[in-house]
């Protein structure tokens, strides 16, 4: 009775709005819909996509990706971009490698301080200053030097909070530390909490040598090659350049060696710059009411490219869909956050704009782990090959897992679930990464294959008697659910006796499986991408899947760590010591070729994504390394012709 | 009524720390990875596996035993403290100062609107027993109570935005935002409507109203169905009795009777029922709040509950009790009001 009223109203009324025409309205906002938020402001504290969209937008960096290249870069706050033939990259004959930034000249940052006539300096916005006001400004207030970057670098790096802050320390010492904690144990043998004021001093001078400053040209002075060096330099975390002494005057760390320890892994909201910032970036943050969910930046009148098209961007936090989609329709919105089965809809509607396919450096895959937890593990049933469950050490045995891989439906799955918008993934390296061959080997549907490689394995006995386990997936995930639904039908088919048992869990339940101890989840969906473009390093993708003290490696068991450490981070470090890519590439494309003979994960498809918005917004650029995050300054919006 | 008023409020801090006490036990179920979810957005999230789980979990304490980790909370509370909200991105305490005003406004208009027509709507129907008026209303609530909050919201924002364009979701324009947020616009109270009427802002007054229409409407339409039905019913069953007989028996006018001397009596019921609807109200109408882009306590309740937010669980299960406690206190204080027989003691 409740269809039957409803549905002809909501038919009716849908109809009437997609019918609906809209007007530019806002001309010069973008109100931009999503579901997501951001999490922080400051730079040093964040490492998620979502959070990005902030700092990207309101912070500079030394450099800046080259449109939608992830490995060419453009300058930015440093007037050059380092390379051996500008002599800004000089490699020196002990292995160490320095990279020089020349910095811009008379770069203000959104606010700059005025001294007051009773000597205390107030914060004024730039573009609201007179000439007059402007020639006032007090020397380094606002105004970016060389010595605000290192502050910035160190700082990010001191605060030591976020994976991708500790990315900067992995790279100054050339992966020797992943963080300074590491550093602070192995320099004084105790914990950053108990640091007294000279092992304080210690661990600062450590990393200071590391930076130099000298006029207005910073170095930075590695001891050894790190190949991503560039691609971290322009990533908008920790590498966002702020201003010293806005930051000091607002509480922030003082930039004394001796006072650091007390901004260590601070909370969110201890950090000045958690909800203001004093960047150099096309906007500034106007306001951001987090009880609202709603962030506004405003056009930076002085930004050093010159001033960005649009005068406002709006960023809110809009949950439900129809909202969202009424909104677009209505011209209310200009981007919003639409959920995938919604795009043909959408794309046929007039004066919507999809634009889809757009690509990822993400790779999905079904992770194998072994050994697993054999106590209280009801996802190995009987914990032993009786039919009834699978033994700790499963996937040990690589005819098990080629076995697992033949029997999964890659193109049914590519054209039925990912409608054909994405393309297999060949291993650990996606397109665009270094080591990605079109030709590289990767595994198809095969019955035949998979009951050869089941047959061989366990002597026969895994044919024999046959197996029961349970993969695990998070609750809601629709594209976990067809992946691992139609590798459950075909492992059936091919032979009844193979039982593979589905249970869909909260986020938080599926943590507790993947990261205990020992691996209590035998088949995991998840997927990961790289944190910079270069595969290697401690974020490259090879890294990440194949390195024993990967990302992956890290929930897949000391079996699989095993795997990795006897017969992938040879060929890891070798790559890695290399700094011409030419050497390079054979190597890491060879190690996408052996994820493939070792069978290491089930590697599915690469990621894709899209963006929805009304069709007079335009200037879009998906950066993949940027994982699509918006850089509002290209962003025009006018009326379609 | 005083004293009765005072054991009552005095009684609170109990309640409330045995609810925080069940809260903080609930949640102890969880292993430290599930409770972990609270700072993290998910799996992928922890890049550094199992050794960033155990440091995460050292650094939030939650290893350790249940007394220390509900003495570090509730000493928090007594000094003002609720916790960090990683949902809200702010205090707990913020957060709920800070939704509070949104959801009351709204609340506000649709609770007043509900009681009085409830209360009009049931007396109709109950002098008008197996009339016409009476099937009409009854049809009415019978809808009201059958109709999905879900489906009749998108329905009013599919007509009266969808397709009229009269009556848009969230609480304000983007133009009224801006002047809102402008330096010459004090805030007094929260309520945008109360705060535009304060500074003599008309277009930002009509503008907040023409926002809280739809909820509003949304709102009532669910909440009259039941405070509707209860009041026919308490009619026709104060219409029955002796001293309303002799009332009319008096000769007194039907309406004085109906009005006077049965719609007073019949509404006690409607009381108790309406505390314990505008309580729940004010817990967040998580549904109404989420189609409308409507940000208030519920979707923030709801949100952090997703998310295994559990200081804001937490800090919005004890608002709510406050919130419950003082509903029926309100409730018993208007009780002597309605009916003198009622004393309080």
């Amino acid at each position: 009775m409740k269809q039957f009223t409803a549905l002809p109203l909501l038919a009716a009324a849908g109809l009437a709005a997609s019918a609906a025409q809209a007007q530019v309205t806002n001309p010069d906002t973008l109100v931009f819909l999503w579901t997501d938020d951001v999490q922080s402001f400051d730079p040093a504290y964040i490492s998620n996509t979502p959070s990005s969209y902030g700092t990207l937008n309101v912070y500079s960096r030394l450099l800046a990706y080259d449109g939608e290249q992830i490995s060419e870069f453009v300058p930015a706050l440093s007037t050059e971009v380092p390379s051996l033939e500008n002599g800004l990259i000089v490699e020196g004959e002990d292995g160490s490698v320095s990279y020089s930034f020349p910095i811009r000249p008379d770069t203000y940052a959104h606010k700059v301080g005025l001294m007051g006539e009773d000597g205390t300096v107030t914060w004024e916005y730039y573009d609201d200053l007179s000439e007059e006001e402007r020639a006032n400004i007090e020397p380094g207030y606002g105004v970016i030097t060389a010595e605000d970057v290192k502050y910035s670098l160190l700082r990010a790096m001191l605060m030591d909070e976020s994976w991708m802050s500790k990315a900067v320390t992995e790279m100054m010492t050339s992966g020797e530390y992943t963080d300074v904690a590491a550093i602070a144990e192995d320099l004084t043998g105790a914990e950053v909490p108990d640091l007294d004021e000279a092992q304080l001093q210690q661990v600062y001078d450590e990393l200071d040598q590391l930076i130099s400053v000298e006029g207005d040209t910073v170095t930075l002075h590695l001891a050894q090659s790190f190949p991503a060096t560039l691609g971290i330099m322009a990533l908008p975390f920790g590498t966002s350049i702020i201003d010293k002494e806005w930051t000091v005057d607002m509480g922030g760390w003082d930039g004394e060696p001796t006072t650091w320890g007390d901004y260590f892994r601070p909370e969110a909201s201890e950090t000045p710059l958690f909800a203001d910032e004093n960047g150099t970036g096309p906007f500034m943050l106007e306001e951001w009411d987090r009880s609202e969910r709603r962030i506004v930046l405003r056009r930076f009148e002085n930004y050093m490219h010159g001033p960005a098209s649009l005068e406002r961007v709006v960023l809110r936090t809009v949950p439900e869909w129809t909202t969202q989609r009424l909104q677009l329709l209505s011209g209310d919105a200009d981007v919003v956050s639409a959920p995938v089965e919604f795009l043909d809809e959408l794309a046929a509607t007039e004066g919507v704009k999809v634009v889809d396919g757009l690509q990822r450096v993400f790779g999905r895959a079904l992770f194998y782990a072994w050994p697993l937890q054999a106590q209280d593990n009801p996802a190995i049933g009987s914990g032993q090959l009786d039919g009834q469950g699978i033994p700790p050490d499963f996937f040990a045995d690589l005819d098990v897992r080629m076995g697992f891989n033949y029997a999964q439906d890659y193109d049914l799955l590519l054209e039925q679930v990912n409608l054909g918008k994405t393309v297999q993934s060949r291993g650990p390296t996606v397109r665009g990464i270094m080591g990605y061959r079109e030709d590289s080997p990767i595994y198809t549907y095969d019955p035949e294959k998979a009951e050869e490689h089941f047959r061989a394995a366990y002597d026969g006995q895994l044919w024999e008697n046959g197996f029961t386990m349970t993969a695990y997936m998070q609750e809601g995930n629709t594209l976990a659910n067809a992946a691992l639904s139609v590798l459950q039908q075909n492992l059936a088919r091919i032979n009844p006796k193979f039982r593979l048992e589905l249970q869909a869990l909260p986020a938080a339940s599926i943590m507790d499986k993947v990261f205990a101890d020992e691996p209590t989840s035998p088949l995991t969906y998840m997927g990961w991408g790289p944190d910079y473009s270069d595969p290697g390093g401690p974020l490259g993708a090879a890294t990440y899947y194949l390195s024993p003290t990967g990302l992956v490696a890290g929930f897949s068991g000391e079996g699989y760590q095993e795997l990795m450490r006897e017969h992938f981070q040879p060929l890891l470090d070798e790559a890695w010591a290399l700094n011409d890519p030419a050497e390079r590439e054979p190597i890491y494309a060879r190690l996408q070729e052996m994820s493939h003979e070792y069978a290491t994960s089930m590697f599915l498809w690469e990621d894709y994504t899209y963006i929805v918005t009304r069709d007079w917004v335009d200037g879009y650029v998906n950066n993949m390394i940027l994982y699509g995050a918006w850089d509002f300054y290209p962003i025009t919006k006018s009326a379609s012709e | 009524m005083l004293t009765y008023i005072l054991r009552r409020l005095l009684l609170l801090p109990v309640v409330l720390f045995a609810l925080s006490l069940m809260i903080f036990s609930l949640q102890m179920l969880l292993t430290p990875t599930q409770r972990l979810a609270a700072y993290v957005s998910g799996p992928e999230a922890l890049k550094g596996g199992a050794e960033q789980v155990a440091d995460l979990i050292e650094k939030y304490g939650l290893n350790d035993p249940f007394l220390v980790q509900y003495g570090r909370w509730i000493g928090g509370v007594l000094q003002g403290n609720l916790g960090w909200s990683e949902t809200a991105r702010q205090p707990v305490a913020d957060a709920l100062i800070s939704l509070f005003p949104a959801t009351l406004e709204l609340v506000l208009l649709a609770f007043t609107l509900s009681f009085l027509l409830s209360i009009a709507l049931g007396t109709l129907a109950g002098v008008n027993l197996n009339r016409l008026p009476d099937h009409v209303i009854r049809l009415v609530t019978i809808l009201g109570w059958s109709f999905p909050t879900y489906v009749f919201g998108l329905v009013m924002l599919l007509i009266f935005y969808g397709a009229l364009d009269w009556f848009p979701p969230s609480r304000l324009s983007q133009w009224a935002m801006t002047e809102v947020r402008s330096a010459e616009f004090v805030r007094y109270t929260g309520l945008n409507t109360i705060d535009a009427l304060l500074n003599g802002n008309l277009p930002v007054f009509w503008d907040a109203l023409r926002h809280l229409i739809l909820p509003v409407v949304t709102l009532t339409f669910v909440s009259i169905a039941s405070l509707t039905r209860i009041m026919r019913t308490s009619m026709l069953e104060t219409l029955r009795q002796d001293y309303v007989r002799t009332a009319r028996a008096k000769g007194l006018p039907r309406r004085v009777v109906e009005r006077r001397h049965a719609r007073r009596n019949a509404m006690l019921p409607v009381v108790t029922m309406a505390g314990m609807e505008l309580a729940a109200m004010m817990g967040g109408v998580v549904i109404t709040e989420t189609i409308f882009d409507y940000h208030g306590l519920g979707q923030f309740a709801a949100d952090a509950a997703a998310a295994l937010d559990f200081p804001a669980v937490l800090g919005f299960g004890l608002y709510f009790a406050v919130v419950l406690v003082v509903m029926n206190l309100l409730v018993d204080v208007i009780y002597p009001v309605l009916d003198p027989r009622v004393r309080l003691r």
